[in-house]
């Protein structure tokens, strides 16, 4: 289902982070548009099996239409209600502005309450993110917010693949608090 | 009283399996993941912007307190300045219960444990629990302990152990399995993130300009703390502030580099004021409460000190600990606070109590390793000395000690002749030319290894003034140091056969006496000023052009320490300055101006032990290896070879135990490697490396690299 684009000026951003994400047990797709977003997350919802997705609302969700993915996949999909819904849903699904090549990180404004509830509570995590939006490395991801700092995000947040713990034995555990499986779907 | 109390808790430390076992393999572990994680970085250049961020932090804390605090609630979050921990807590108390909460969730908040905030809470206000929601720390807090380590509380626990305390709390059987028991806390914690009526918080880093505290956590416990309840405390000690939104980047690619050896954490929090909350009924706030507590608690003071201001460039990474190789054998216990280690000992000074962290500086071996690693640049080893001073200015030294240092080192016929008695009475213990047990207060040094004999006659009494046959390259002055001149004086007939053949014309001052080291290491600043006049002296009268000696540790004194103990006195300042100028190791000295010297093949198979003060302080490492390739010898590292032996001068007599613990490491690596000599640089590694070999029965040879090269020398 993902397309593999060439000659893109953003190819070698996106491997690099394909590679970093991956290295830190995140998923990574790219597909060449909306249509092929909204297939890619409904085969997703349907092989997890989940009867219940929350969203937050976003200009992404919004154009691949997550209500109608809900509909075709024959879920549950809701925003409401975020303090019950995200804490029994078997998937969450929010945008985020950038990603991180270098390091394989996906930065956003959180502020609403929905992104954070959505991508926190439930197991499973899609990240919507534009391939245009991949930036080189963390430093000048911060010189980009620097150069706005009027707008800085009440809450900005940094995701850099799933939830982790190695704090029995030092034996590395994947999904703690946070989500266990960290999807991330590039939209050209 | 707590010295003895300190020994008791480094015996049970040492004697836990578990922790040792889990604490070395992550030592091991640590350094490649932290290299890896630098991979591509300058790491000199990330700590040089993080010192320099840190420390202009430091020089104008209150200045940036007050904008944060300004910018924080134009942001819309309600900011209090704590003094004391007990102001901290009274204002946290009076939140929590404004808001009748009954279950509060924390996330991790080194703060909030500085000032025992969880039985505040309990005590003092409705709430039926303070959970910590952090893997490690929660098991910890079921168990009733405290963290072992930073970053890492509960490093020093095995699965079973979780299993066991996971079993309780949950009441059912439950296996020691690391995946179900981790996948048990998420399900027992996710019911308390979604009941608390209150998250509290630390943080990593306070921005000044734009009021936003920075979080880093892997769990995701910390994004939750900062969602679901609808009203979030943040906890912030003055040291985590910085001027500039700017300035979070340097700090961010440290931090978790350092800490764990991961490129970032999985979750980074910026927090730059209230954000939407959905309250316990379901229904949404617009603007959750958010209360930042800007906490003092002993800061001020530390950055009013010009030594400890230092410590402030901390962004508490703890790889001070990491390094650590008595760390790696005691765990963070010891410590008996909530920071540990190195840094810890500092901060324990600072936050909690003078006199316990009096005591801690003992268990530091001076090995340097924490400095070399410090992304805030701290000189740690410094300061803890520093510590150390003060604690004897303040309650004086042992009556043994006093004796030693003040009336017998600083008198060096005295001294020297002590050792010449030695000599002789030590005759009824020596067997063969080791010592295999010591009577009285020296017992504790050959637990677990032999201790060289006095040798019969000094090296003052063989060697003397050597002119070479053709017109000398060089005068050069030979310092012996003690253990050079009483115990091994073989290595410095090595040294004369080596700088003879140089063509250098050699000196042995006669006057020459211990370099200090000892004095300053117990605390008795004053006794090592006394001998560094003495030896500067007993130099300068001969007109040399070099001074050299074949232990790193006297090299660094001379070197280094001399012009800085003399700094005030400008006439002595100037002494010393030249003096210093002189002084070189060995290595270096026949690396460089040794090209005419030939050598015959040795054909043997040496492994090479690193010195803590060669390598990190002088920052040699090269050269000895450099030369033994001359001389023809095979060279096969081991495992660990910078690893710090356990020696640290008289720290082997002060704690026996750890000393040994750590040898025992070096032992093992030494023998693995399989080579026909162990060979090094340091006389004092040489007592102890070769001790243990003996009593362990070994075979192996510990050489000093000058005794190799006078062997391989073709004559």
């Amino acid at each position: 289902m993902s397309v593999v684009l060439t000659k893109n000026p953003m190819d070698a951003l996106y491997n690099e982070f394909k590679e970093k994400a991956e290295a830190i047990s995140a998923e990574v797709h790219r597909v060449a548009d909306v249509k092929a977003a909204r297939e890619l997350v409904t085969k997703i919802i349907k092989e997890l099996g989940t009867n219940k997705v929350v969203y937050a609302p976003s200009e992404l969700t919004q154009s691949i239409d997550v209500q109608a993915i809900g509909k075709d996949a024959g879920v549950e999909m809701t925003s409401e209600n975020l303090r019950q819904n995200a804490a029994d849903a078997g998937l969450g699904i929010s945008q985020l502005d950038y990603a991180i090549a270098e390091i394989g990180t996906l930065v956003g404004n959180a502020t609403s309450i929905e992104s954070r509830m959505v991508s926190i509570l439930p197991p499973v995590h899609v990240a919507l993110v534009r391939t245009a939006n991949i930036l080189p490395n963390l430093l000048e991801t911060i010189a980009l917010y620097n150069n706005k700092l009027g707008e800085l995000p009440r809450y900005l947040t940094f995701v850099t693949g799933p939830s982790r713990t190695s704090d029995i034995e030092r034996v590395l555990t994947i999904g703690v608090h946070g989500p266990g499986r960290l999807i991330i779907v590039f939209i050209d | 009283m707590a010295i003895a109390k300190l020994k008791q808790d480094i015996n049970s430390a040492l004697n836990n399996d578990n922790l040792t076992g889990a604490l070395g393999r992550f030592g091991e572990a640590y350094l490649p993941a932290r290299e890896k994680a630098y991979e591509g970085k300058d790491f000199a250049a990330i700590r040089e912007q993080i010192k320099e961020i840190k420390s202009y932090a430091a020089d104008h804390m209150e200045e940036l307190a007050e904008q944060f605090a300004k910018q924080a609630e134009k942001n819309g979050a309600k900011v209090f300045r704590a003094k004391t921990a007990a102001e901290a807590k009274e204002y946290i108390a009076k939140v929590v219960k404004e808001h009748n909460a009954k279950t509060v969730i924390k996330s991790k908040s080194m703060a909030s444990e500085e000032i025992h905030l969880n039985d505040y809470l309990l005590k003092n206000t409705g709430v039926d629990e303070v959970a910590e929601t952090d893997l490690g720390e929660w098991i910890i807090q079921l168990c009733g302990q405290r963290p072992s380590h930073m970053v890492m509380p509960a490093i020093h626990m095995t699965r079973d152990e979780v299993a066991e305390i996971f079993s309780k709390e949950t009441n059912q059987n439950l296996d020691p399995d690391i995946a179900k028991l981790v996948k048990v806390a998420r399900e027992n914690l996710r019911q308390k993130f979604l009941r608390a009526g209150i998250g509290i918080s630390g943080a990593n880093i306070a921005v000044a300009e734009t009021g936003t505290i920075v979080m880093c956590t892997n769990e995701g416990n910390g994004r939750l703390t900062t969602t679901v309840p609808p009203v979030h405390i943040i906890l912030v000690g003055l040291e985590k502030l910085v001027p500039k939104f700017k300035d979070v980047g340097p700090i961010l690619e440290a931090l978790p580099r350092s800490a764990t050896g991961q490129k970032i954490t999985s979750y980074v929090t910026m927090i730059s004021g209230p954000t939407p909350a959905i309250d316990l009924d379901g229904n949404i706030i617009e603007q959750k409460e958010l209360h930042i507590v800007l906490m003092d608690n002993g800061r001020t003071a530390m950055r009013d000190d010009p030594m400890f201001k230092q410590a402030l460039q901390c962004i508490r990474c703890a790889s001070c600990l990491n390094v650590c190789p008595v760390f790696q054998k005691v765990g963070g216990h010891v410590y008996g606070h909530v920071y540990t280690g190195g840094i810890g000992t500092i901060l324990t000074a600072f936050l909690n109590s003078f006199e316990k962290a009096g005591e801690l500086q003992n268990l530091c071996l001076r090995c340097e390793r924490c400095k070399t690693y410090c992304p805030g640049k701290i000189d740690l080893p410094a300061l803890i000395a520093e510590l150390r001073r003060r604690t004897v200015e303040k309650n004086g030294l042992p009556m043994g000690q006093k004796l030693i240092l003040e009336k017998v080192l600083t008198n060096r016929k005295l001294f020297h002749s002590l050792l010449r008695t030695a000599s002789v009475a030590q005759k009824p213990f020596v067997k063969g030319n080791v010592i295999r047990h010591l009577p009285l207060f020296f017992s504790g040094l050959t637990e677990g290894r032999s201790l060289p004999a006095i040798a019969a006659k000094p090296l003052r009494d063989k060697v003397g003034h050597y002119v070479p046959k053709s017109k000398p390259k060089a005068k050069v002055g030979y310092y012996a140091g003690c253990l050079g001149d009483f115990v091994y004086p073989e290595q410095g007939e090595a040294a004369y056969k080596v700088l003879g053949k140089m063509g250098m014309e050699i000196v042995f001052p006669l006057e020459q006496t211990c370099c200090g080291i000892p004095a300053t290491q117990m605390g008795a600043p004053e006794v090592a000023v006394k001998l560094a006049k003495q030896n500067i002296e007993a130099f300068e009268k001969e007109g040399l052009d070099y001074i050299v000696s074949l232990c790193p540790t006297c090299v660094e004194v001379l070197k280094h320490h001399y012009v800085d103990y003399l700094k005030n006195d400008p006439a002595w300042k100037e002494r010393a300055e030249k003096f210093a100028a002189k002084v070189v190791d060995f290595p270096t000295f026949v690396a460089k101006h040794g090209n005419n010297l030939k050598f015959k093949k040795l054909f043997t198979k040496a492994t090479y032990h690193d010195s803590c003060h060669m390598k990190r302080t002088l920052n040699v490492w090269k050269e000895p290896r450099e030369l033994l390739n001359k001389a023809g010898v095979k060279l096969v590292e081991m495992k660990g070879c910078d690893e710090c032996c356990g020696f640290g001068g008289s720290y082997s007599i002060k704690m026996p135990e750890i000393s040994k613990a750590i040898l025992d490491k070096k032992l093992v690596n030494a023998e693995a490697a399989g080579a026909d000599v162990l060979a090094l640089d340091c006389p004092g590694c040489k007592m102890q490396i070769a001790g243990g070999l003996d009593a362990k029965g070994s075979k192996l040879p510990v050489k000093h690299t000058v005794e190799l090269l006078a062997e391989a020398l073709d004559d």
